[in-house]
């Protein structure tokens, strides 16, 4: 899952980084809030994390910009003002969430998670088509109730494609969401994950839609 | 010892009852002196004219041979007044309650006149008058008491309606009192149902003129608490929310350590987590410094060599800027003789380069000057960074005003104690650009000693 940082605090935000990468996440991070509302105006984020009190443009000015840019990216905001006026204006800005410093990277990460299923209308922590389930916060996969080791980018890859159940996601698409920057992506490299995707889970699960992108079919009624 | 007592109410009761008093008994003791005097002569004239009516009288009625007469007593006051008629050496006539002998005193010659005798236990005004033919002598007399218990009567008139008045004066004078100074209690008990975070103006309903300039000073007070109170809260509030990022940071930084495996990686969290503690403390240093130049702690001034003092902060300094491989360089040759507080100056001087050495990047110049001028000793402090725009330099010295896009993790402290240093030796401060390095210069000038 690959979300943006925006916290200008040097070690703050290193730490961030890598705590959400240890626990999963691709993470771009930025510095100001001008970056910031320019990547989420760019890219397909799954959440962004947003600092309010963000050099060149403050984290309360990006959240309405991007909002009527239109679009949806669950924001959490992140702050050192914790006086409910300061929360209500929060999310009355836009925010989806308002989490006060500091903040345990395990409830972060799970408050991101929930953030991102619900965005996508998964009422459900557990995500499941076929008889293959995944769990995000344990990041484990079952396939028949047999957990099945998945390797990294083929976890959020699979993730990335159960959340948008129904609707065919274009490879581009999934290179977005499995990488964040200066990662070098091969140009294959989605052909391969999916591959050895349908190795371990079988073919069914991921169905290939020609010249479009791949999909996995929406679970149930 | 307290001769008014503390309340304002028995205060001015005492001061108006005692007033009062002091006049009224003033005047019954003229009254008194009048009325004796007035009194005297009028009764002293009876005596004299009844005395003329008995000398008159007996010249001629008294026959040669007679026995000595009593004359009857004809009104209840008789007892009181007494006479005696002498012819030619002998009682002739008395009064019922007149001794035999002389009433103006046995075996003394005769005076005529008035004299006063103690005869009987009492006390007697005696005139005495003589026949001018024949040998009478003839001496009235009353008793002195009767004359008092007059006076007495006349004083009493005066001093009953006092006694009866007094405490109704005293009723009426603590009523007016009473409301005069209710004003004063219901202040009093504003202030008291007062919370202690309640500091708007006092507003009381038809308050008293007199009590106007009171209000005042004490709703300027309010008013000057109530602005220190939230500078106070205000400060709280921004250095706890301060205190919030590094605190966060060192959390994830300790967290991702704990459940990093990899070596380097989890170093670098365990470094970053000391680097956090390191600004944690620093900015909690500078709290309190400015904590307590804000509570105006009390200075210690004395003259000292701000050159010395230079030297010896930047040497303190001089590893940070190997640490950047900065230029550090120090222009303090001469003695500048200034008078201020040691510590605050150092604090000032250290703040300074520190901002200078942080946020100019590596393989900079700061530079660090002393200069006496004509009256003034110049600290200058000047580095080849990117200095700053008018508008940043304007609101340096804001509590936690950082300038953006900066990289340093500062909290914007820094520059509000150099300000406040500077403001506490009456030092003016300038920010500009260097004209030899490109970088900021700030500037302060101190007033030269002596």
């Amino acid at each position: 899952m690959r979300i943006l940082l925006a916290e200008d605090d040097p070690l703050l935000g290193d730490g961030l980084r890598a705590g959400l990468r240890q626990l999963g996440f691709q993470v771009d991070w930025v510095r100001d809030g001008r970056a910031a509302e320019r990547e989420l105006l760019a890219e397909p984020y799954a959440a962004a994390v947003l600092d309010l009190g963000l050099p060149l443009k403050d984290g309360v000015q990006v959240l309405p910009a991007i909002r009527r840019a239109g679009i949806t990216t669950p924001v959490l905001v992140l702050t050192a003002r914790d006086a409910v006026p300061d929360r209500i204006r929060g999310l009355d800005l836009g925010a989806d969430d308002y989490v006060v410093k500091p903040v345990d990277l395990n409830e972060l990460a799970a408050r991101l998670r929930a953030l991102v299923r619900r965005a996508h209308g998964q009422p459900q922590e557990r995500l499941a088509s076929q008889d293959v389930v995944l769990d995000p916060a344990a990041r484990s996969v079952l396939r028949a109730g047999v957990p099945v080791a998945l390797p990294a980018r083929e976890f959020d890859l699979l993730h990335a494609l159960m959340l948008n159940a129904g609707r065919v996601l274009s490879r581009e698409q999934l290179e977005q969401h499995l990488y964040s920057w200066g990662r070098e992506v091969e140009s294959n490299a989605v052909e391969v994950h999916i591959h050895h995707l349908r190795r371990k889970l079988g073919n069914a699960v991921i169905q290939t839609v020609r010249g479009v992108g791949y999909m996995v079919a929406r679970e149930g009624p | 010892m307290r001769l008014l007592p503390r309340s304002m109410q028995g205060r001015l009761l005492v001061l108006v009852l005692g007033l009062v008093s002091s006049v009224w008994v003033a005047a019954a003791a003229m009254t008194w002196r009048d009325v004796r005097h007035e009194l005297g002569e009028l009764l002293d004239g009876h005596l004299a004219q009844a005395a003329a009516l008995l000398v008159v009288q007996q010249a001629r009625e008294l026959g040669d041979d007679h026995d000595a007469a009593d004359a009857p007593t004809l009104h209840r006051y008789g007892p009181k007044v007494a006479f005696q008629v002498f012819h030619e050496g002998r009682l002739a006539l008395r009064s019922a309650n007149a001794p035999d002998l002389p009433l103006a005193g046995p075996g003394k010659p005769f005076k005529a006149g008035f004299r006063t005798v103690e005869t009987g236990g009492a006390a007697w005004r005696v005139f005495a008058a003589q026949g001018a033919e024949r040998d009478v002598q003839v001496y009235v007399s009353e008793r002195i008491d009767s004359r008092n218990s007059i006076l007495w009567a006349v004083l009493r008139g005066t001093l009953w309606p006092m006694l009866v008045a007094l405490p109704l004066l005293a009723l009426a004078s603590w009523w007016a009192v009473s409301s005069g100074v209710a004003p004063l209690r219901k202040l009093g008990r504003t202030i008291a149902a007062r919370q202690p975070q309640a500091l708007q103006p006092v507003v009381l309903q038809d308050a008293p003129s007199e009590m106007a300039p009171m209000l005042d000073a004490l709703n300027g007070l309010f008013e000057r608490i109530a602005r220190m109170m939230d500078l106070e809260r205000r400060f709280t509030a921004d250095a706890a929310h301060e205190l919030r990022t590094p605190i966060a940071a060192i959390r994830a930084q300790a967290q991702v350590a704990l459940a990093e495996a990899d070596g380097a990686r989890r170093r670098h969290a365990l470094e970053a987590t000391l680097q956090g503690c390191d600004r944690a403390a620093r900015l909690v240093d500078q709290l309190l410094t400015l904590s307590r130049l804000e509570a105006g702690a009390t200075t210690v001034k004395a003259p000292l060599d701000l050159a010395e003092l230079v030297r010896q902060v930047v040497s303190q300094a001089a590893q940070q800027a190997i640490d950047k491989e900065q230029t550090l360089e120090v222009d303090a040759l001469g003695a500048c003789q200034v008078q201020g507080d040691a510590t605050l100056l150092a604090v000032l001087v250290r703040n300074l380069v520190d901002n200078a050495i942080r946020y100019s990047p590596p393989h900079a110049s700061v530079r660090v000057s002393v200069a006496a001028a004509p009256g003034r000793v110049l600290l200058k402090v000047e580095d080849s960074g990117a200095g700053m725009k008018g508008e940043d330099a304007r609101r340096l010295g804001e509590r936690f005003f950082r300038v953006l896009g900066s990289d340093q993790g500062g909290s914007g402290l820094g520059w509000s104690i150099v300000r406040r240093v500077a403001a506490v030796h009456q030092a003016p401060v300038h920010v500009g650009r260097s004209d030899s390095l490109g970088g900021l210069a700030v500037e302060i000038g101190f007033a030269a000693f002596p």
